[in-house]
């Protein structure tokens, strides 16, 4: 479903970010990218998000080449993508639902439908009580529950989560694994990029190790 | 209808949130359409002004006390060929006198005073409405009229209503630039104001473009921010010139009529104002879609 084909990225003055990497992820697969900061794992996010393209190599998802999708392609695609950041990004003058809701809103959802699954999402994540909240008077824990409402509010078929323990205590980072982990249960691509090895063996699933822009370990 | 909403929805709240900076944006828009409206009511009167005079601008030819018949005839011969006049009234010496003294009631135990009638006999000629503007033909029958025997002068109120005209245009010119600065002026501050804006809102254009929001969905509340801010900007300027050209008529009316005839100062009609408000939304939109586009 997801083919790196020997994709490099270069930043000015020719710093590699990702070097040569190739790799495949299948529909349904959960896996983790880690290594060191610096490694390339936000990198390959960043172009699995479609925010930036491969200096060198193919990108492709699906069956689509992401460097040749035109900027309505891109917004489609990324309609089928759900992200969630360490740093939440959530809107602070937007309460909770407002946060969730925003997603199916601006992708022309009828107003009863958004309500419903809104509601639904922030159910299954165990905040329906916070809805009217705003994100600043939740915890970190509730903030990135919310964040991960907001990823799959849409039902997408690919989330991405970069570092999204990164500011969490480990029982935290845990309770989000295994809401990732219900995701992927229900067939939906997740790609979590961590430098947390100690969460990844508690979790236990497929982890490619980058460094330098390269993969050196595939577990 | 959906999406309206959403824009202006987000746009009102975006527009609370820097209410400060927005409100100097509404204010200088409703400067530069107060400006406008300014001018078009000053234009609109002047034109009424000047058309009025126009209408009742003569040709009058002043005879000698000693012009014969046959040079009556010659001249008033000569007005009606020239294929410039409308209409010709003889005015005799008598008459001259007894209009001095229904217009002037005060001075006509003055005039009776004196020995003999001193006003002169006249012609007075109406010119046609479609020659007035040709200047060059009118002035070639004043010079041929004056040089006719039996005439003593010939008045022609035209000149400076050709002037007074000159300068109706000279003042519209200048006031179309000042407004055209002032629109370019409250366009840049609305451009500022939504990129201010812009700015405030940069993760939640983040994530809508991340979500794959359409374009029109991440651009639209500026535009509509733009919008709102030129709508109130108008509404600002067209209550400052109603309230200024009110307290105008109040004082002024009265010497307005007596210059304008029948109705006095005219205010903007309605559908000039309405074209000041979508103007003033125009401008806001214009400044919004500048900002809006940049973001991709």
């Amino acid at each position: 479903m997801i083919e790196a084909q020997r994709i490099s990225k270069t930043y000015a003055r020719g710093v590699y970010a990702l070097r040569d990497l190739s790799l495949h992820i299948y529909k349904g697969d959960f896996v983790f990218l880690t290594g060191p900061s610096g490694a390339g794992k936000s990198t390959l996010l960043r172009l699995l998000l479609r925010r930036d393209v491969p200096s060198e190599g193919r990108l492709i998802v699906g069956s689509r080449n992401l460097a040749e999708l035109t900027p309505r392609q891109v917004q489609a695609y990324r309609r089928s993508v759900g992200f969630v950041f360490q740093d939440f990004k959530l809107l602070p003058n937007k309460t909770v639902l407002e946060n969730v809701a925003l997603v199916p809103r601006v992708l022309g959802m009828a107003d009863s439908q958004q309500q419903r699954r809104t509601f639904q999402v922030l159910k299954w994540v165990g905040l329906q009580h916070r809805m009217s909240a705003y994100p600043l008077e939740l915890s970190g824990g509730e903030q990135q529950r919310v964040a991960i409402a907001r990823a799959i509010v849409n039902d997408p078929v690919i989330i991405l989560a970069d570092e999204p323990t990164g500011n969490l205590d480990p029982d935290l980072s845990l309770e989000i694994m295994n809401l990732f982990r219900e995701i992927n249960a229900r067939g939906t691509t997740v790609i979590v990029a961590t430098h947390d090895r100690e969460l990844i063996r508690r979790v236990g699933r497929r982890s490619v190790t980058l460094n330098q822009g390269q993969i050196v370990e595939v577990t | 209808m959906r999406a309206l909403r959403y824009f202006f929805t987000e746009a009102a709240a975006s527009l609370w949130r820097a209410r400060g900076a927005a409100l100097l944006a509404v204010v200088t828009i409703a400067v530069g359409l107060f400006v406008l409206g300014f001018f078009l009511v000053l234009n609109s009167n002047l034109q009424r002004i000047v058309s009025r005079w126009s209408e009742s601008a003569e040709l009058s030819i002043y005879l000698r006390d000693d012009a014969t018949p046959d040079q009556l005839k010659s001249l008033d011969e000569m007005a009606g060929q020239s294929g410039l006049v409308a209409q010709r009234d003889y005015i005799s010496k008598e008459q001259a006198l007894a209009r001095f003294r229904a217009d002037f009631p005060d001075l006509a135990s003055t005039a009776g005073a004196l020995d003999g009638n001193p006003f002169p006999a006249s012609f007075e000629l109406r010119l046609r409405s479609d020659v007035r503007e040709a200047a060059g033909a009118v002035d070639g029958l004043v010079t041929a009229l004056s040089s006719m025997p039996g005439v003593a002068d010939v008045r022609y109120d035209r000149q400076w209503l050709t002037r007074l005209n000159a300068v109706v245009r000279g003042a519209r010119i200048a006031g179309a630039i000042v407004v055209a600065m002032l629109g370019l002026a409250a366009a840049m501050t609305v451009a500022n104001v939504v990129r201010l804006a812009a700015a405030a809102r940069r993760d939640e254009i983040e994530i809508m473009q991340l979500v794959g929001a359409p374009f029109a969905y991440v651009r639209g509340p500026f535009v509509a921010e733009g919008i709102l801010q030129g709508g109130a900007g108008a509404v600002l300027a067209l209550l400052a010139l109603a309230a200024g050209f009110y307290a105008v008529r109040s004082r002024f009316g009265a010497a307005a009529a007596d210059a304008l005839g029948g109705s006095g100062l005219t205010f903007l009609p309605i559908p000039v104002a309405a074209v000041l408000l979508l103007g003033g939304m125009a401008l806001g939109c214009l400044g919004g879609y500048v900002v809006a586009r940049r973001v991709r």
